[in-house]
C-alpha cells in the first residue's frame, strides 16, 4: 500500500501535465467531445451546421464575408481544422506572390480553402479540388457556389486524391501545376507528392504548399523532403488555425526537378 | 585624405627621377597610371589630375631630400635603361615593361584593404618589378642564356602568384621580348622551369636572389590570410608558393651549409608538426573533452556548461576522495586493529544473524555498517601502525581540510570567472548585441542551427515588440501582475511541499517510535521518496509556471534556478532538522545505554569475583558486549541513504522520462494518428536548471555528511562518474534541442554563486554538531572526549613541545584573535571600495569612449556631406561656365540675355549651396558684372581649363583643404 503522502508528492507532476498540454485538452474538449455532443441533439454533421451559420450570416457572393462568417463559427462555436486566418494569409501571399494558372487542391472539406484559394487566383486561372467525401463534397460545392465562383474558375472532383491524380493528365488535360496545396489525410501527403512526380505534373518551379506540418504532422513526408532533394522547401511556422498554444506549420515547396 | 598626398609624393619622387629628361620612361609611367587608372576605377581624375600637377611641378624645382633608397632606385633605373638601350629596340623594352606594369596593376588592384599599405605596397612591387627588371634584360648580356634563363623563370614565377593563366601570359610576352630564342630553347625552359633547379648550377648572385624570392614567399605566406581575396585565389596562392618554399628552400646554402640549412629547416617542420600533435594530444588528455564539444555542437552552450561544470566537480570530489581515502580509510584499514577484535569493530550478536543480507547492506547496515566506511568503527587509539599515525587528528584536520579546500576552490573560481566576464551592459546597444553576437558559433548540428536560427528571429521579433511596447507603455501592469502571480503560485508550491516533507518526517518518527520492522518498505522509505519526488516534479511545475513571467530565457533559468534553489535548501533543512531530532533521541538512549552498561559491567565483575577472586577477568567475546547507539554512524548512514536513492531517482527518471519516452516516440510514431515527435509528448529538453541545482546539492550532502561517513566522497565519485557517461549518451540519444537555444556565458558564475551559498549552509549544521554534541562514548576515533575538536588541544600538549603550546595558547587568546579579525574586516573594505571605486572608473572610461566615438561618426557624417555639397557645386559651376562660355564666345551683343540666364543660374545656385567656403576659392577672378556675383562665380574665366573638360578634379582638390580646415 502506497502511502498518501507519496501520492501527494504527484500532484505537481499532475498540474504541470495539466497546465502544460491546456490547449490540447482545450483542442480535444471542442473538436472531438463538443461535436459529438451536437451530433447527438442536432442531428446534423458538423459541416452542415456550418454551412446553416454560414448560409444565414454571410453575403452571397463575397468570398471575405463567408471566410469571416466561417473563421467566427470556428473559433467561437465548434471546431473545423480549416486552414484558418493566420495560415491562409501566408497562403495568399504565396498565391499572390506565384499568381498560377492551374491550381490542384487535394481536400476541400467545407470548401474554406477552396474559396481563399479562388480569391487569390489570377484571371484566367483554374482551380481543381478534390474531395473524397460525398457529404463535404455537396457541402463545399454548396459554399463555392454561394461564394461566386463558377464551374470555369473551381473544379470539384469528388474522388479520392489517389485515384484521381492519375487520370489529371487524361481527363483534364493537365499539362503542368502550377501550384498543389495539401490539406486532406495527412498519412497520403507523401504518396500523393510521389504520384504527382510520377504522372511529371511537376514542372520546375512549381510550388507545392502543405498545411499541417506539425500538427497532427507528416513526419514521413517531411523525412521524404529532407531526404529527396527535388525541392527547395521550407517551413512557416505559425499557430494551430483557432487555437493559440498548438504549434503549427506550412510547408513551402517549390519543385526544382532533378539537378 | 591621405591617399592623394602619398600619390602626389610619389609621383613626385618619380619625376625627379626622371628629371634627367627621358621621355620614353615617362610615357611608360604615364601607360602604368593609365591602366592602373582604369582598374582602380574610382578615382581615375585624381590621377590624371596629379600627373598635370605634376608636369607643372616640373619646372618648378622642388626642394627634396633623397634617402639612400631613391639613389640607389634611380641608379639602378638608369643602369637598366641603358642596358635596353643598348640591347634592342625601345620597343622590346617596352613590351617588356607593359608586361611589368601590368603585373603592378594587377597586384595594386587586389589590394583593396587599405589604401595607406596599399600606396607602400605599390612601392616594394615597383622594386620588386625593377628586380624582375634586370633579371630579365640581364640575360641578354649574358653568355651563358640557359642557365640564368632558369633563374629568370623563377623570377617570372614569383611575379606569376600562383595564377596559372598569367604564368601563361608571362611565357607568352617572354618569346615576344626575345625573339631571337628558339623553340627549342622554350623548350628547354618549361623543362626547367618544371623539373628542380641545380643549385650549384647557380652563381652566388643568383642564389641571393633565390633567396630573396623564398622569403618574400614567406612573407607572403604569413600575411595571406590578411589579403582581402578571394578564398580561391588566397588558396591557390598559398599551395604555390608553399610548393615554391619547399623545392627551393633546401636549394639555399652552399655544401656543407646547404645540408645544415635543410637539415634545419626539416628540423623546424618535425618541431611543428610535433607541437601541433601535442596540442591534439594535450586536448586528448583533458578528460571528456571530445564528448562534451559533442554535445556543445549539438545543443548549444547551455547544456555543455552543465557537462563542464559537472567536470568540474568530478575535479574537485577527485580531490576529496583522496583526502579521504588516503590519510583516513586506508590507514584505519591497513594499520588500524582489525575486524572483530574491539565491540565497535564488530557487528553485534543481534545483528549477526542478517548482518551479511542485501537488503540490510543496501541500507548500508550489517557489515557495511561496522567497517571503516563508517564513523563508529574507528578506534580512539591515538597512534595506530609502526610509524604512529595520529589517527584522530587525521580524521578530524581532513574532515576540516575537505572544507577548507572546498572554499577556496569554489572562491578561487568564481574570482577567476568574474574577470572573465567584465563589466558588460546589455541594455544600451540591444539591437547590435543580437545582430552581431547571437549566434553561437559552437553549434555543429544543422537541426541544432535551424533552432538558433528560429529563436534569433524568434528573438528580433520579441526585441522589436519590446520596443514598441516600451513606448506604449500599457502591458506593463499586465506582465507586473502575471510575474506577481507567477512568484505567488511559486510560494504557494513551495509551502506546499515544505508542509508535506514536514508532515512525513513527523510520521517517520512515530514510525521509528514504534520500531520500523512494524511497517512497509514504502512507509519506511517515505522521507526518501517524497524528497526525491518532490524534487523532481517541482522544477517541472516551476518550469511552467514561469512561462507566465515572459522573460528572456538567460533571466528565466536564473529565476527558475533560484526557485529550484529555494526548494531544495527548503527540502534539506526539513531533513536536517529531523535528523537533529533522531541525534537528540539517540543521545538519551544512550545515556540510559551507559548507566545500563556500568550495572552489567558491575553485576559482571561482582559475579565473578564472589566465586574466585584470583581468576583472570572473564573474556566476553566483542560481539556480546552492549554498547551505545552511535548517532555520528546513524547520519552518516542517512546521508549515504539519502545519496543513493537521490541517485536512483535521477537514473531512474533519466531512464524512463527520457529514454523510455524516446523509444516510444521513436517506434509507436509509425502507427499513430498524430506526430508524436513534433507535436505532443515529443522528446524531452535537457533540463539544465535541475541538473545543476541536482548536482549542487548533491555536493551539499556530501560536504555535510563526508564527517560522519568517510565513504561518501567515494561514493560521489562513483556517481559523478557514472552520470557523466549516462547523461552524455542520454542527451545525445535522446533528447533534442532547447527550442531557444541560448549562451550560457553569464549563468557559469550564478552556478558558482549558488555552490559557494550551498557549502556555507552545509558546512552549518556539520559544524554546530562537531562544536556543540559531544561524541559518543563507545564509537568513532574522538570516544570518550568532551568535545571532537579535543583533538587538536591534546595533539597540542603532548606531541609539540611546550613553548609551541603556550605561542598557541596566546595566539588563541581573544585580545589577541579580535583584533586580527578587525584587521581583516578592514583590508576587505579597502578592497571593496578599491574595487567598486575601479568599476566605476572603468564605466566611466567606456562612457567616454562611445562618446567620442558618437562624436566622430557625426563629424564624419558632417564631413562627408559638405564634401558631397562642394563636389555638386563645383559640378553645377563647371556646367555653367562651360554653357556661358559657349554663350559667350557665340554671341557678345546678346550678352544682357545672357547675364539673364547667368543670373538665374546664380540665383539656382544660391539656394542649392548656401555654403560659405566655397565663395572664397577664387576670390581673385576678374570682375564681370556686379561684384557679388562674381564672387560666387566658379571657374569661368580660368584660361587652363577648357569647357566640359575638367568637372570634377579641381573642386576635389580643393576639397581637402577645406575639410581640414575645420
Amino acid at each position: 500500500m502506497v502511502s498518501p503522502a507519496i501520492a501527494l508528492a504527484f500532484v505537481p507532476l499532475l498540474l504541470t501535465l495539466i497546465i502544460k498540454y491546456r490547449y490540447y485538452f482545450v483542442l480535444f474538449y471542442r473538436a472531438v467531445l463538443v461535436r459529438i455532443w451536437k451530433d447527438c441533439v442536432t442531428g446534423l454533421s458538423r459541416e452542415e451546421r456550418a454551412f446553416q451559420y454560414v448560409l444565414t450570416n454571410s453575403t452571397p457572393g463575397d468570398p471575405d464575408s463567408i471566410l469571416d462568417a466561417f473563421d467566427y463559427w470556428c473559433s467561437k462555436v465548434e471546431f473545423i481544422s480549416n486552414i484558418g486566418p493566420k495560415k491562409g494569409k501566408i497562403l495568399d501571399r504565396l498565391l499572390l506572390e506565384q499568381s498560377p494558372l492551374t491550381v490542384l487542391e487535394l481536400g476541400a472539406h467545407c470548401g474554406y480553402s477552396t474559396v481563399r484559394i479562388a480569391r487569390a487566383l489570377p484571371l484566367g486561372a483554374r482551380l481543381y479540388s478534390i474531395e473524397m467525401d460525398q457529404g463535404n463534397a455537396a457541402i463545399a460545392e454548396k459554399i463555392i457556389r454561394l461564394a461566386g465562383f463558377d464551374d470555369d474558375t473551381v473544379e470539384l472532383i469528388v474522388n479520392p486524391s489517389d485515384e484521381v491524380i492519375p487520370r489529371l493528365r487524361s481527363d483534364y488535360n493537365l499539362e503542368r501545376l502550377d501550384f498543389v496545396f495539401m490539406d486532406h489525410w495527412k498519412k497520403c501527403y507523401l504518396p500523393d507528392l510521389q504520384l504527382l512526380e510520377e504522372y511529371g505534373l511537376l514542372g520546375k518551379g512549381s510550388m507545392i504548399v502543405a498545411d499541417n506540418m506539425l500538427f497532427p504532422g507528416a513526419p514521413k513526408f517531411l523525412r521524404y523532403l529532407r531526404k529527396c532533394g527535388l525541392y527547395e522547401w521550407k517551413i512557416h511556422r505559425a499557430m494551430l488555425e483557432y487555437s493559440r498554444g498548438i504549434r503549427d506549420g506550412m510547408a513551402e515547396l517549390i519543385y526544382q526537378g532533378i539537378k | 585624405m591621405p591617399v592623394d598626398t602619398l600619390i602626389t609624393s610619389e609621383n613626385d619622387t618619380d619625376i625627379e627621377l626622371d628629371f634627367a629628361g627621358d621621355e620614353d620612361f615617362q610615357e611608360n609611367h604615364e601607360r602604368q597610371k593609365h591602366k592602373g587608372k582604369r582598374r582602380n576605377g574610382d578615382r581615375p581624375k585624381n590621377k590624371r589630375e596629379n600627373q598635370r600637377r605634376k608636369r607643372s611641378s616640373k619646372s618648378v624645382q622642388g626642394i627634396r631630400e633623397e634617402s639612400q633608397s631613391t639613389t640607389e632606385r634611380r641608379e639602378r633605373r638608369r643602369r637598366q635603361r641603358g642596358k635596353a638601350e643598348h640591347e634592342t629596340s625601345g620597343h622590346q623594352g617596352n613590351k617588356g615593361e607593359r608586361d611589368q606594369t601590368r603585373v603592378k596593376t594587377t597586384k595594386s588592384k587586389k589590394n583593396l584593404k587599405n589604401e595607406k599599405t596599399r600606396k607602400l605596397e605599390g612601392k616594394e612591387d615597383g622594386e620588386a618589378q625593377e628586380r624582375s627588371e634586370k633579371g630579365k634584360l640581364k640575360p641578354v648580356c649574358a653568355k651563358n642564356e640557359e642557365k640564368i634563363e632558369s633563374g629568370d623563370q623563377l623570377k617570372e614565377k614569383e611575379k606569376a602568384l600562383g595564377v596559372k593563366k598569367k604564368k601563361k601570359r608571362k611565357k607568352v610576352v617572354e618569346t615576344s621580348s626575345e625573339p631571337e630564342t628558339s623553340e627549342e630553347s622554350e623548350d628547354e625552359e618549361e623543362v626547367n622551369n618544371d623539373g628542380e633547379v641545380r643549385p650549384e648550377l647557380l652563381s652566388p648572385e643568383e642564389l641571393e636572389k633565390l633567396k630573396e624570392a623564398v622569403d618574400e614567399k614567406k612573407k607572403l605566406i604569413q600575411s595571406l590570410r590578411g589579403k582581402p581575396w578571394p578564398m580561391k585565389q588566397k588558396l591557390v596562392t598559398l599551395r604555390e608558393s608553399q610548393l615554391f618554399v619547399e623545392k627551393y628552400e633546401g636549394a639555399l646554402g652552399k655544401g656543407k651549409g646547404r645540408k645544415l640549412y635543410a637539415y634545419k629547416v626539416m628540423m623546424t617542420k618535425k618541431w611543428k608538426k610535433f607541437q601541433r600533435d601535442f596540442e591534439n594530444f594535450k586536448t586528448a588528455c583533458i578528460p571528456w573533452e571530445m564528448k562534451i564539444k559533442e554535445i556543445e555542437s549539438h545543443f548549444g552552450s547551455s547544456v555543455a556548461s552543465y557537462f563542464i561544470f559537472l567536470r568540474w566537480m568530478y575535479g574537485i570530489n577527485m580531490i576529496l576522495f583522496g583526502l579521504t581515502f588516503g590519510l583516513v580509510m586506508v590507514p584505519e584499514a591497513l594499520m588500524g586493529r582489525p575486524y572483530g577484535s574491539i565491540p565497535r569493530k564488530t557487528v553485534p550478536r543481534a545483528e549477526e544473524a542478517g548482518a551479511m543480507d542485501f537488503a540490510v547492506l543496501w541500507d548500508f547496515g550489517g557489515y557495511a555498517q561496522y567497517s571503516v566506511l563508517f564513523y563508529g568503527y574507528y578506534n580512539n587509539q591515538r597512534a595506530i601502525g609502526w610509524f604512529k599515525f595520529r589517527m584522530p587528528l587525521s580524521y578530524f584536520l581532513v574532515g576540516v581540510g575537505t572544507v577548507a579546500y572546498s572554499y577556496m576552490v569554489v572562491i578561487r573560481t568564481m574570482a577567476r570567472n568574474a574577470n572573465e566576464s567584465g563589466v558588460g551592459d546589455d541594455n544600451s546597444f540591444n539591437f547590435s548585441w543580437k545582430m552581431f553576437t547571437s549566434w553561437d558559433y559552437l553549434i555543429g548540428n544543422p537541426e541544432t542551427a535551424d533552432n538558433k536560427f528560429a529563436s534569433i528571429t524568434t528573438s528580433f521579433k520579441e526585441a522589436i515588440l519590446e520596443e514598441q511596447e516600451s513606448r506604449k507603455d500599457d502591458n506593463i501592469h499586465l506582465t507586473r501582475f502575471l510575474r506577481v502571480l507567477a512568484n505567488f503560485l511559486v510560494l504557494c508550491c513551495l509551502a506546499g511541499s515544505g508542509y508535506l516533507i514536514y508532515f512525513v518526517v513527523r510520521r517517520s518518527q512515530k514510525f521509528a517510535l514504534d520500531g520500523l520492522e512494524n511497517h512497509t518498505w514504502w512507509e519506511r522509505n517515505e522521507v526518501n521518496m517524497v524528497m526525491s519526488l518532490l524534487g523532481m516534479f517541482c522544477p517541472m511545475l516551476f518550469d511552467v509556471i514561469s512561462a507566465l513571467e515572459n522573460y528572456h530565457p538567460r533571466v528565466a533559468l536564473q529565476w527558475q534556478l533560484g526557485r529550484i534553489f529555494a526548494l531544495f535548501l527548503g527540502n534539506l533543512y526539513t531533513f536536517i532538522i529531523a535528523l537533529m531530532d533522531a541525534i537528540n533521541l539517540k543521545r538519551k538512549e544512550e545515556k540510559v545505554v551507559k548507566y545500563n552498561i556500568t550495572m552489567w559491567e558491575a553485576s559482571l565483575y561482582n559475579g565473578t569475583g564472589s566465586e574466585n577472586s584470583t581468576a583472570p577477568p572473564v573474556t566476553i567475546h566483542p560481539a556480546d558486549v552492549p554498547r551505545g547507539p552511535c548517532w555520528e554512524t546513524m547520519v552518516g548512514q542517512e546521508f549515504v541513504r539519502l545519496i543513493i536513492s537521490d541517485t536512483m531517482t535521477t537514473y531512474i527518471t533519466l531512464l524512463i522520462g527520457d529514454f523510455l519516452r524516446a523509444v516510444l516516440v521513436r517506434f509507436l510514431n509509425h502507427c499513430w494518428c498524430w506526430d508524436l515527435e513534433a507535436g505532443f509528448p515529443s522528446y524531452s529538453e535537457f533540463d539544465v536548471s535541475g541538473n545543476v541545482l541536482g548536482l549542487i546539492f548533491n555536493q551539499g550532502m556530501i560536504w555535510m555528511g563526508a564527517f560522519y561517513a568517510p565513504c561518501l566522497p567515494a561514493l560521489n565519485l562513483l556517481r559523478l562518474h557514472v552520470s557523466m557517461y549516462l547523461q552524455c549518451w542520454a542527451v545525445m540519444c535522446c533528447n533534442v534541442p532547447q527550442e531557444r537555444v541560448f549562451k550560457a556565458s553569464g549563468s557559469n558564475n550564478f552556478y558558482m554563486a549558488m555552490l559557494l551559498v550551498i557549502l556555507f549552509l552545509s558546512t552549518l549544521p556539520a559544524i554546530y554538531t562537531i562544536v556543540t554534541i559531544p561524541p559518543s562514548f563507545d564509537c568513532g576515533p574522538f570516544s570518550g572526549k568532551n568535545r571532537m575538536f579535543d583533538v587538536i588541544q591534546e595533539t597540542l600538549e603532548s606531541d609539540f613541545p611546550a613553548w609551541f603550546s603556550k605561542v598557541f595558547s596566546y595566539a588563541s587568546n581573544p585580545g589577541l584573535v579580535l583584533p586580527f579579525i578587525l584587521l581583516m574586516v578592514l583590508a576587505i573594505y579597502y578592497l571593496q571600495s578599491t574595487s567598486k571605486s575601479y568599476r566605476e572608473a572603468n564605466v566611466e572610461l567606456k562612457n567616454k569612449l562611445q562618446m567620442q566615438n558618437e562624436e566622430n561618426k557625426k563629424k564624419n557624417k558632417q564631413a562627408a556631406l559638405k564634401a558631397q555639397m562642394d563636389l555638386e557645386e563645383a559640378r553645377k559651376s563647371a556646367c555653367q561656365t562651360a554653357e556661358l562660355q559657349r554663350n559667350n564666345n557665340a554671341s557678345v551683343q546678346r550678352r544682357e540675355d545672357d547675364e539673364e540666364i547667368y543670373n538665374k543660374n546664380q540665383r539656382m545656385y544660391h539656394v542649392r549651396n548656401p555654403s560659405p567656403s566655397v565663395g572664397d576659392r577664387e576670390p581673385h577672378f576678374p570682375v564681370r558684372g556686379p561684384a557679388p556675383r562674381n564672387c560666387h562665380n566658379g571657374n569661368h574665366g580660368n584660361p587652363r581649363y577648357l569647357p566640359g573638360f575638367h568637372q570634377q578634379s579641381e573642386p576635389r582638390m580643393y576639397r581637402v583643404p577645406s575639410l581640414e580646415r575645420h
